[in-house]
């Protein structure tokens, strides 16, 4: 019982090491590319939201009606958008930041 | 040709539109041209597309927004109530912001975003347009026969329809390029399953919607739409504009209806110069009616000596169109 219990916490520490040197090889390697394309996607996503909301900042986008179909899907990306949209920028804008 | 040879050699165009400047008797030819059709044994739908729409007082039944109302056997009319679908529209965006995110109360701004949607100028028709597809979706009828607004407005539908698409294509385009990149995010991260784009599944619903309005307009198999006019130089000029810019946007165009021509017989009996005068004026621009649209001329409907309201008078408007009983 007790050798099996041994196997066992062996076998979970093998593959907690496992996971782990996986972790830091995509951390080495892939990482900031992934990460890199995800920024990229936010972008378009407040440039898609900025196309087909922008009225709710003030500016006119024809045409309405179909645009309230689409209203659900964007309701937790609003308030990141006007954000991103709204904030003020300066000269440290052009170095790589997280703010959003 | 006349218009019954054109429905029976063409048994296949199941969409009907008379069109025309304001005032002329689109609604009124309508209505006889479903009369007519329901007569000959086929289930007629005749719907209105216009805002303010006439079709009530022509059957003499209040049918505003209350879907398709049996008239008569075989022959169903209905008034889309615009700001109806509006309200069941903003409810149903209500429901689903709710449903999707627990909420109780929906966000202020986004309330105010949609109460502020359906002040927009073009809400009506475009609420109308939409219905359109419901309508003419459901494939109960034999026939379809739209009542539609007057030229200006048709031709804003119409451009509406390819305005609509170009923006959905824009979209779309934009939206598959944020999927590919979480697409490519997934393979490296190694996450099998990548999250349906519902915004992207939406947008195609959208563009399926507008093809079938739009399609329905320019199928030259399916369509045919008659342009009424009245023997009046400014209406000769401005039909003969609009029939050229409808061409354009590739509706197929069946031929022209004169309505209003008043009876010849007139002319023997001792009748005021006023009429002789506007009998003279007619006899010159219904040859120029023939000349201009050589070969496309239907039917002449006479002036009648009392407005077009009621099914009895609708059925000598349809036997004046169709030439009496088959």
């Amino acid at each position: 019982m007790n050798f099996k219990l041994t196997v066992s916490q062996i076998t979970r520490t093998a593959g907690g090491f496992t996971r782990a040197f996986g972790d830091m090889v995509y951390g080495a390697s892939v990482y900031e590319i992934v990460r890199g394309l995800h920024k990229e996607r936010s972008h378009l996503e407040h440039l898609f939201i900025l196309i087909v909301f922008g009225d709710i900042v003030g500016i006119p986008v024809l045409p309405p009606y179909y645009t309230l179909r689409l209203l659900p899907y964007v309701v937790p990306n609003i308030n990141g958008w006007k954000r991103s949209l709204l904030r003020e920028r300066d000269l440290t804008d052009l170095c790589d930041q997280e703010i959003t | 040709m006349s218009m019954r040879e054109v429905f029976d050699q063409n048994p296949n165009r199941r969409y009907i539109m008379y069109g025309g400047k304001g005032g002329l008797g689109k609604t009124t030819f309508s209505a006889a041209t479903a009369y007519w059709l329901a007569k000959q044994g086929f289930k007629v739908l005749v719907f209105s597309v216009d805002p303010q729409a006439s079709l009530s007082d022509i059957f003499k039944r209040d049918i505003f927004g209350k879907g398709p109302v049996e008239i008569m056997p075989n022959l169903f009319a209905q008034e889309i109530d615009a700001d109806q679908r509006i309200r069941e529209y903003q409810d149903e965006i209500r429901q689903k912001i709710r449903d999707m995110y627990g909420m109780t109360e929906i966000p202020e701004e986004i309330e105010n975003y949609i109460q502020s949607v359906a002040a927009e100028p073009a809400m009506e028709e475009s609420a109308i347009f939409d219905e359109v597809v419901d309508i003419v979706g459901s494939n109960e009828y034999d026939y379809y026969i739209y009542d539609l607004v007057p030229l200006g407005h048709a031709l804003y539908y119409l451009s509406m329809a390819s305005v609509y698409d170009q923006w959905i294509d824009k979209i779309t385009g934009l939206r598959t390029e944020m999927e590919e990149y979480s697409k490519v995010a997934n393979v490296m991260q190694r996450d099998k399953e990548t999250e349906e784009d519902q915004i992207l599944k939406e947008l195609q619903f959208i563009k399926h919607r507008i093809n079938v309005s739009s399609g329905i307009l320019t199928d030259k198999l399916k369509t045919a739409f008659f342009f009424v006019v009245t023997p009046e130089e400014m209406i000769i000029l401005d039909t003969k504009k609009a029939s050229d810019l409808f061409a354009k946007f590739d509706v197929p165009l069946a031929g022209y209806i004169v309505n209003r021509v008043i009876p010849a017989e007139l002319s023997g009996e001792n009748i005021p110069a006023y009429l002789v005068n506007r009998m003279e004026m007619q006899t010159t621009y219904l040859k120029e009616i023939d000349e201009v649209f050589a070969g496309q001329v239907l039917a002449r409907v006479p002036e009648f000596e009392r407005d077009i309201t009621g099914l009895p008078m609708i059925e000598r408007v349809a036997n004046e169109m169709f030439g009496g009983k088959k």
